[in-house]
């Protein structure tokens, strides 16, 4: 990223080594700022004149604190003793924050980098936020995106080349009627030649035969397109699929569910319906649009000029008027989704409607939302009635001019035009009809091909994209034994922002540790990085003393049992779910687990046993029971690492109990990390990880640390307080 | 009768938080520090940095200020409510309205020239706002420009940026019928 961008007025950028232009102060006016850095100060200039000066030294830290309009560049000496250096307005946080860690690398080592590495996350073309992608999606060379589209028609081209023979064919005899019906209005309808019975009735089974071969063609070629089109559909889903799965987490993380799925089914069949229908389509009606102009100039060109001549203004106009009647349109589409999303509010919270007795507000709301939706609707219909007749009219006005001058040359009223049959004119006709189809599908060609281009962007650049946590060439497939150890780890889900800091800690092979300290502190982000779902960011992460980046991820991941707080059921029977970590595990094997983990005897009570459906649609097992299914599932596992991370905490304290016997079990003779609000159940934990901060604040066990009356202290205390608060409101939860 | 005196003392303690605390604007004594950041003096008590929020801060400016402190665990304490900010001293008022002009800070929308969609789920609004002209670009624009109510515009521009308009009703002729088509 470029953090040298403007010099103060009167100041060369040569002066600096960093330089960003800020513009808002004092009273949140509007202010033409410079924040200009040199190897060892900041220097704040408004309109050209120094307003203020700071040694790097001067603050601690400097970070960027983003309030709810504006953003602002701070140094800190801790939370209480901070100054405000300069603001600005939102787009330039990105640039200020990866400042404030250049600053403070420079802090801690003594060197001022004097190149950012971090990549500019916008689209150098287009200036859009690239908001997780890789490449711009909208301004991917187009060329390239369907150039790798069709390429995907590969496995299938003789089947597509078959679809795509019979739609030429058809065309070709959708060409082939109307000189037959010529032959048939100039050679026996217009002189009432009947004496030939025997051509007028080969004519008239050859128009038969077109439509039977007609009927035919379309049938293989309907056969063979879906044929192309499921295939290429399950492609294109099933490598979405598997490339998604394989992602690391902050690719993933970057993307909604709701987008991954989108990709998965709705870019995929964007793709597999534009690829079979129109990419055909395309072949087809630009090869017809070809035939038919150059039969129309063969036949008169002349009159073929007066047809076409027209068609490139008109497409201008009709082109306006279609984006006049998309606004409407997407317009009643935004109303008609609001009512939607009123009724289903309404709905689905009609209890909370009826217990407040706000029936008559809802209809209110509710009759709002309709009208607003039926006026919308109306104007676009009208708009579309409107325009619809009239663009038609201009689409086809050379047919008018076809006619007018073709009954002329009839009537041999034009020599310069020549001479023209009725015949003719029914076939000149014919085809000029045949020529306003494709152009009226090319027309719409832009739209749809921009829109199919996003889409196909999008799914390629799940498929091309390289996860950023991958295994290397030589990583090892480790036996571990769990001896963990975070050397000077560092990390942070966006660079300008660390989570951890310098945290250097071992955890000892069989033995439980606990990582506390208040909310977002970085707990769930060591284990994140236990369990590799992201890479440090600095220093390293070793089991066993090998550097897990030299693990392969399946080895890691397969020796690592994870109980969360929630535990996820996938759709299937209870033992699908236990056994989904170990699928080959006997049956004797998952009962041993199951009552390890004492959830056979619930189990056991359900209407079908183990064969019980649980998940979405399945039968609904409460708090307790999902989590004793967890730990059966980490039990059958056998890992030699166990993470705990808040496994109990969602529960009451009965629950707790029972299920911390299974937890027990499952952790003897481990290396057991467990992250748990509810400090009691780490209390006899043999060491403590205290983190404050995101650095380690202070480390050893409940009664060390309770002695020492630092962080780990207050916490607890913190804890007893609200607890016994909690007693006397009577929470039966929270009875110690 | 010791121990339902300790009960007393946190049920009393449990009400104190949970109740809500108008501040009296006579006690209140807000000053800036070095660091440009505004501190309180307030029932003999002295609150460093404290967070000012707007409670509504699309419906008023001035009414409704929370006024909070993170303590040393960094947990949120509100100190209480300002209900009107023109009860506080003329001084105390521009300190707070400064500040929070800062904070919320919002340029509102006076003009609409053209909007522009690009069929991609992009719109580009080309505003005359009170800091200036500008095209601004927003995405998954059926969510970041709406009408919060039936006056009241709000955008929310791809960096970050947010723009407002109190009422469209008083935006000239060209700029409503230029908005009305997407919102």
């Amino acid at each position: 990223m470029n953090l040298l961008l403007s010099a103060p007025k009167g100041h060369e950028l040569s002066e600096y080594v960093y330089s960003l232009p800020f513009n808002l102060y004092g009273k949140a006016k509007k202010v033409d700022g410079t924040l200009s850095v040199t190897h060892s100060e900041i220097i704040v200039y408004i309109d050209g004149e120094e307003i203020d000066r700071f040694g790097f030294s001067d603050y601690e830290e400097y970070a960027c604190e983003q309030l709810v309009g504006c953003s602002m560049m701070v140094g800190k000496i801790d939370d209480r003793d901070k100054k405000c250096i300069c603001a600005f307005t939102q787009d330039s946080f990105i640039a200020f924050a990866e400042l404030c860690k250049i600053i403070n690398h420079c802090l801690t080592t003594g060197h001022l980098v004097e190149e950012s590495d971090i990549d500019e996350p916008k689209c150098p073309k287009c200036g859009l936020p690239l908001d997780g992608y890789t490449e711009c999606p909208y301004c991917a060379s187009k060329v390239k995106t369907f150039a790798k589209l069709f390429g995907r028609l590969k496995p299938y081209k003789g089947v597509f080349a078959i679809a795509i023979g019979c739609t030429i064919l058809g065309e070709l005899l959708n060409v082939l009627s109307p000189q037959i019906n010529k032959v048939l209005i100039d050679d026996y309808v217009i002189p009432h030649n009947m004496s030939h019975w025997l051509g007028f009735g080969l004519l008239c089974a050859a128009m038969f035969g077109i439509i039977i071969l007609n009927t035919l063609i379309n049938w293989v070629n309907m056969k063979c397109s879906y044929y192309v089109s499921l295939n290429l559909g399950q492609d294109l889903r099933q490598d979405v699929f598997d490339k998604t799965l394989e992602l690391s987490m902050s690719s993933i993380s970057k993307k909604t569910a709701g987008d991954l799925i989108n990709r998965v089914s709705n870019d995929a069949n964007k793709l597999q319906s534009f690829l079979t229908d129109n990419g055909k389509n395309a072949i087809v009606r630009i090869f017809s649009l070809i035939i038919v102009a150059v039969m129309l100039f063969v036949m008169n060109w002349k009159l073929a000029l007066l047809a076409i001549v027209p068609i490139p203004l008109v497409v201008l106009i009709i082109k306006r008027a279609y984006n006049v009647i998309h606004m409407y349109y997407g317009r009643s589409w935004r109303f008609s989704n609001n009512h939607s999303k009123l009724l289903h509010d309404a709905l689905d919270g009609i209890r909370v409607v009826k217990t407040c007795g706000t029936e008559e507000a809802e209809i209110e709301k509710y009759r709002v939302a309709s009208e607003n939706w039926a006026k919308a609707a109306s104007k676009a219909e009208i708009v579309w009635n409107l325009i619809w007749p009239f663009s038609d009219f201009l689409m086809t006005v050379g047919n008018y001019f076809v006619l007018y001058f073709g009954s002329l040359m009839i009537l041999s009223k034009i020599p310069a035009f020549g001479e023209m049959t009725l015949g003719e004119l029914t076939l000149f006709t014919s085809y000029i009809g045949m020529l306003y189809n494709p152009l009226r599908w090319l027309m719409q060609l832009p739209r749809q091909l921009a829109d199919v281009s996003i889409s196909a962007s999008k799914v390629f650049e799940i498929l091309e994209e390289n996860t950023d946590v991958r295994d290397d060439a030589d990583c090892v497939d480790l036996d571990i034994k769990g001896n963990i150890k975070f050397n000077g780890v560092y990390f942070g889900y966006k660079v300008y922002n660390p989570v951890l800091k310098d945290i250097t800690c071992d955890f000892e092979q069989g033995k439980m540790y606990g990582i506390v300290g208040h909310s977002g502190v970085g707990k769930s982000t060591m284990i994140n990085l236990i369990l590799r779902l992201y890479d440090v960011t600095q220093g390293s992460v070793t089991i066993d003393g090998v550097d897990i980046r030299k693990i392969s991820q399946q080895s890691l991941r397969s020796q690592v049992g994870v109980v969360l707080q929630e535990t996820y059921l996938f759709e299937g029977t209870v033992l699908e779910n236990i056994t989904y970590a170990k699928p080959n595990a006997t049956f004797e094997e998952v009962i041993q687990a199951a009552k390890i983990a004492h959830c056979h005897e619930f189990i056991t009570k359900l209407p079908d046993g183990y064969n019980t459906r649980v998940g979405n649609k399945g039968y609904t097992l409460s708090g307790g029971e999902r989590q004793r299914v967890a730990i059966a599932r980490a039990i059958l596992h056998n890992p030699k690492i166990i993470i705990l991370d808040e496994a109990t905490a969602s529960l009451d304290t009965e629950t707790e109990r029972q299920i911390q016997e299974g937890l027990n079990e499952l952790c003897k003779g481990r290396t057991t990390i467990a992250i748990a609000h509810r400090l009691s159940t780490l209390s006899h934990a043999d060491k403590l990880i205290v983190l404050d901060k995101g650095r380690m604040a202070e480390t050893g066990t409940h009664e060390e640390l309770m002695k020492k009356k630092g962080v780990y202290y207050e916490l607890v205390m913190a804890q007893r307080k609200t607890t016994k608060m909690r007693e006397v409101t009577g929470n039966p939860n929270y009875v110690h | 009768m010791e121990q339902k005196t300790e009960k007393n003392v946190l049920e009393d303690e449990r009400f104190e938080i949970d109740r809500l605390e108008i501040l009296d604007c006579s006690k209140l004594r807000f000053y800036k520090d070095e660091g440009n950041f505004i501190s309180l003096e307030y029932n003999g008590e002295t609150y460093f940095n404290v967070r000012l929020t707007r409670l509504v801060p699309f419906y008023s400016k001035t009414t409704y200020i929370s006024v909070a402190y993170d303590n040393k665990d960094n947990e949120f304490k509100e100190i209480g409510v300002i209900k009107d900010m023109a009860e506080l001293s003329e001084d105390q008022f521009k300190m707070l309205d400064e500040y929070l002009e800062y904070k919320y800070y919002m340029p509102e929308i006076t003009k609409i020239y053209s909007i522009k969609d690009n069929s991609r789920g992009f719109i580009f609004v080309d505003i005359e706002t009170t800091s200036g002209r500008k095209t601004i670009c927003i995405r998954d624009w059926y969510s970041n420009f709406r009408m919060l109510t039936e006056k009241m515009l709000y955008a929310l521009d791809v960096d970050g940026n947010k723009y407002f308009c109190p009422d469209v009703e008083k935006l000239d002729k060209k700029s409503i019928a230029t908005l009305e088509i997407f919102v």
